[in-house]
């Protein structure tokens, strides 16, 4: 299969009173076309920040994202704009913030395709919104409401409809259900997968919600600190879980059960702060495992099985 | 279990159903409601209201031309034909006080849109493009910040002259830094917000996410500081008539009628008592109604 | 078994505007037994926030009217104590934590104080006395008692949560109502916290009410569970009742509409519709809507009653009542 979309060492700093921020750190991945790759972490990991450097908005410090192998995150803005903006869209975490609150819900929909694509007539502006609409199940009466007479489900399913009625091939979800109730969660969710299904529409996934990525994900990268520490097959990670922040993080979820009492692996301590790293395991502070080796060199990632990578010293211990 | 029924569920049912259509929800919509709900700002607003009328229909309310000197009729005390009295030259205090009203809203609503377009636009340019251009503006302003207001004015009636233009452009040069800062944040806010960060990313440019998305959600904000700033405009333009630098005799703007008896305030303190109301109660109606519109507009700026 | 701490009897609360009134609980009663754990779930808008308010009688002024019912702690009426006397049981019987860490703290006093304050407005103790006791609440919810004289902001989240936790439990409280306290913080984090808190829970034998929507917290923390669904108690049961077998329509459908670290479904099960709006009540079973085993008489009849199950699993739904239906 081919991929949609290479990063390579992208990397996003930001400067900070306190010293650079290491945001997005080396990370290179593979998005596979009409697959869905989740990326998974705790906040102040950077994933979402790597979410809004692929869609351009945060520019790289350096590194490549290579759309269909056309380097787009260091082509003029201009370019970007005028050619592969309708191609790479998003969805937004928070619904009740991400649409402005003086628009209705025909506006807010009309606007991408008005803005985009200047060919077409009011009429035909009009028509593509309703069908956008009806396409993420908004029914019609909705059309002159406004987002604060909305919920959440049907707030989300505007965002959806935006980002769709530019025909993308890559969608960057960025949490789009964590803000929602578990009843309309699924709702999302199965739409967001019908809609890839008809579409054959590529996803980054990105959110904290390990049972959410592995219910929609083919491929998963966790990161911690701005780095990908495993990237595998969504069903090897629940299996065979390698790095111990993964496992950490898998034995933490509460899970919906009373005859499961898991052994939990409690892990010490807070993240670590992402401004001026030393050059470590960024792990380290955390790991019950720590040696002196981890202290002082950064492990990198290393592709241990087909298709799983992971970035630890000691990595094949914990196979 | 029956559900249970209580007097204010009845109350609403019984509003709803004398209601034909319910009512369209909009922001707008939803702040007019806020607005109507509260009873201070709607106070504000009716004597508001009542100073508009007053001063359009002037001459039909003031029983005596306001520049008529009678000398038969001097310093006399308020009656029921002087209702606020008479000054130095015979002149009908209330004739004055209501033609004022006209001078001083008119002129401070000049300086108000004078300083909203020097002042404001500054800031919202500031706070739109951010970097260079926002701090070479805001220094400036803060230059300008750091000579009180009065002096700054005084020094330009001292250049340019005493008269209304003068006057206008006094309040607006003393008053632009606190409109470029207030507008600055109001964009800034505006521009923080996801639905700018979401608009990006379908591909909004520039001049449209300006005129449709940031100036319509700050535009509320916008209109609460021009309301408090038509109450500083009349203090201060009453303050630098009061001490002879802005309008000169015998306009019948306040603060001159205030500078005409402050002669006479031991012997006649209704010479000064009854336009010093007027600027109170003008003030004070314009700053209740801001606020009231700031609640209305954003709850939770409060 | 042990005897009730809280007993909330048939209580409705209501918050009344101009614009509407929002039926925010609807005739719920529970019991909680000394040093249990009750999990009480639910979506936006179920009223579980607003019956720990109404516990806590901290209801919005103006706003928030409790309409009938009881709540009974330790065998008095929380309901008819006056503001005052509802002042010293705060804090001192029943403490709460909330959602966000950072709005709970007060950032311009070191944590130190803020937890020495609670101490000296319930007990009659020194200040000396008092910083003592918060020091030691420090080191019991894990965090360094030098850092006493630190303020809020300089801890992470975890660590604010843990210091309000500590707050909430310096007078050792008979009950703690938990709202959602771990929602804002990471997984690992959350570990940390819950596993705190039920070490905590088991030392002091405090009771608890532990509100949240995740259910896999439940499962993990409580003894008994309440799900919740606009304003009403559907289903109360031990937690293996209501995780092993769910009968009420909502918790089935919820269960299913979760998706599952251990199984694969291609896709999830959806329960249709919105959330219900409690301003704005069907007739009948509020759930009846969005209900995949709606019958006839779900709308028509009044709010169904509680059927007890057996063993005090009571559900709130007509299925479980056909005699209803025939009449």
């Amino acid at each position: 299969m081919e991929n949609l979309i290479e990063v390579k060492n992208l990397k996003k700093y930001f400067s900070t009173p306190r010293g650079e921020l290491h945001a997005v750190d080396n990370v290179s991945l593979n998005i596979e076309k009409g697959k869905t790759i989740g990326i998974v972490g705790e906040s102040g990991c950077g994933k979402s920040t790597l979410g809004k450097t692929l869609m351009r908005l945060h520019n790289a410090t350096s590194g490549q994202v290579l759309y269909n192998g056309v380097d787009i995150a260091n082509m003029p803005m201009k370019e970007f704009k005028k050619d592969y903006r309708s191609n790479i869209q998003m969805i937004f975490q928070d619904p009740y913030s991400s649409l402005d609150p003086r628009m209705n819900v025909l506006q807010l929909i009309e606007e991408p395709i008005k803005v985009n694509m200047k060919n077409l007539s009011k009429i035909e502006i009009k028509e593509k919104a309703q069908e956008m609409m009806e396409l993420v199940g908004l029914a019609k009466r909705l059309e002159n409401s406004y987002p604060h007479e909305l919920d959440g489900g049907r707030r989300q399913r505007i965002g959806i409809a935006r980002a769709l009625s530019l025909n993308p091939d890559f969608i960057v979800c960025d949490e789009p259900v964590s803000a929602l109730d578990v009843s309309i969660q699924a709702q999302i969710l199965n739409l967001l997968q019908n809609l890839q299904a008809e579409r054959g529409l590529t996803y980054m996934f990105i959110t904290h919600d390990m049972s959410v990525v592995k219910h929609i994900s083919d491929d998963i990268a966790v990161m911690y600190l701005g780095q990908v520490i495993e990237k595998c097959p969504a069903n090897e990670i629940f299996k065979h879980t390698i790095h111990p922040y993964s496992q950490a993080l898998l034995s933490a979820i509460p899970i919906p059960n009373v005859h499961v009492k898991k052994e939990r692996m409690i892990l010490r301590g807070e993240l670590t702060s992402p401004i001026n790293p030393k050059k470590c395991c960024r792990f380290v502070a955390r790991c019950p495992y720590a040696t002196e080796k981890c202290h002082n060199e950064e492990p990198e990632l290393r592709e241990l099985k087909t298709n799983h990578s992971v970035a630890c010293h000691y990595a094949e211990k914990f196979m | 279990m029956a559900k249970i029924h209580t007097p204010a569920m009845e109350k609403i049912e019984k509003r709803n159903a004398k209601r034909k259509k319910p009512v369209k929800s909009t922001p707008t919509t939803e702040s007019w409601k806020r607005f109507k709900r509260n009873p201070t700002a709607l106070l504000g607003l009716f004597v508001v209201c009542i100073l508009i009328l007053v001063a359009i229909f002037a001459p039909l309310i003031a029983p005596f031309d306001y520049q008529k000197q009678d000398y038969a009729s001097m310093m006399q005390a308020p009656s029921m034909k002087h209702l606020f009295g008479t000054d130095q030259f015979g002149r009908d205090i209330f004739s004055r006080v209501i033609f004022g009203t006209r001078y001083s809203l008119v002129i401070a609503l000049f300086c108000t849109i004078a300083a909203f377009f020097s002042g404001g636009l500054l800031g919202i340019i500031a706070g739109y493009f951010g970097g260079i251009a926002d701090t070479i503006i805001m220094r400036i302003m803060d230059v300008f910040q750091s000579i009180p207001m009065i002096m700054m004015a005084m020094c330009i009636v001292a250049v340019l002259g005493n008269g209304i233009p003068q006057l206008v452009a006094a309040v607006m040069f003393a008053s632009m830094p606190t409109m470029a800062r207030s507008n600055r944040a109001a964009i800034l806010r505006v521009r923080g917000s996801d639905y700018i960060e979401s608009s990006e990313a379908i591909g909004v440019g520039q001049i449209r996410m300006i005129i449709k998305h940031m100036i319509p959600n700050a535009v509320g904000v916008m209109i609460i500081y021009f309301v408090g700033f038509l109450a500083v405009s009349i203090m201060m333009m009453s303050a630098m008539s009061y001490i002879g630098v802005g309008l000169s005799a015998p306009t019948p703007e306040w603060g001159l009628i205030l500078n005409d008896g402050k002669a006479y305030l031991t012997s006649a303190p209704y010479m000064m008592l009854f336009p010093a109301m007027m600027i109170m109660i003008t003030c004070f109606a314009f700053n209740l109604m801001g606020d009231g519109l700031r609640d209305a507009f954003d709850p939770r700026l409060k | 078994m042990s005897e009730n701490i809280l007993s909330v009897k048939n209580l409705v609360i209501h918050y009344e505007t101009d614009e509407e009134v929002v039926e925010a609980v609807n005739n719920i009663s529970f019991d909680l037994k000394k040093g249990e754990i009750l999990g009480l779930v639910g979506e936006t808008g179920a009223g579980k926030t607003t019956t720990a308010l109404g516990i806590m009688g901290l209801l919005p002024t103006r706003v928030g009217h409790v309409i009938q019912g009881s709540i009974e702690l330790d065998g008095e009426n929380l309901l008819e104590k006056s503001p005052r006397e509802m002042r010293k049981v705060r804090g001192k019987k029943i403490s709460m934590i909330f959602q966000d860490p950072m709005t709970a703290l007060n950032p311009v006093k070191t944590v130190g104080d803020q937890i020495a304050e609670v101490v000296l407005l319930h007990e009659r103790c020194s200040r000396a006395e008092a910083m003592i006791r918060a020091q030691k609440m420090l080191a019991m919810v894990g965090i360094v008692p030098e850092r006493y004289k630190d303020y809020p902001h300089q801890f992470s989240g975890g660590m604010k949560q843990r210091i309000v936790i500590a707050i909430a439990l310096a007078c050792e409280p008979e009950l703690l109502i938990a709202d959602e306290p771990t929602t804002a913080l990471d997984v690992t984090i959350q570990a940390q916290i819950l596993d705190m808190m039920r070490k905590l829970q088991k030392e002091h034998n405090t009771s608890m009410i532990l509100i949240t929507h995740d259910l896999g917290v439940v499962a993990e923390m409580c003894d008994h569970c309440a799900v919740m669904y606009a304003g009403e108690l559907v289903e109360y049961g031990t937690v293996e009742d209501i995780f092993d077998n769910p009968q009420h329509p909502y918790t089935v459908a919820l269960y299913k509409s979760i998706p599952s670290l251990d199984k694969d479904v291609d896709r999830l099960h959806v329960v249709p519709g919105m959330v219900t709006d409690p301003s704005n009540l069907p007739s009948g079973c509020s759930f009846s809507d969005r209900c995949d085993k709606k019958g006839d008489m779900c709308n028509k009849h009044e709010a169904p009653g509680i059927v007890d199950l057996g063993n005090g699993h009571l559900v709130k739904c007509l299925k479980y009542k056909p005699e209803v239906e025939e009449k």
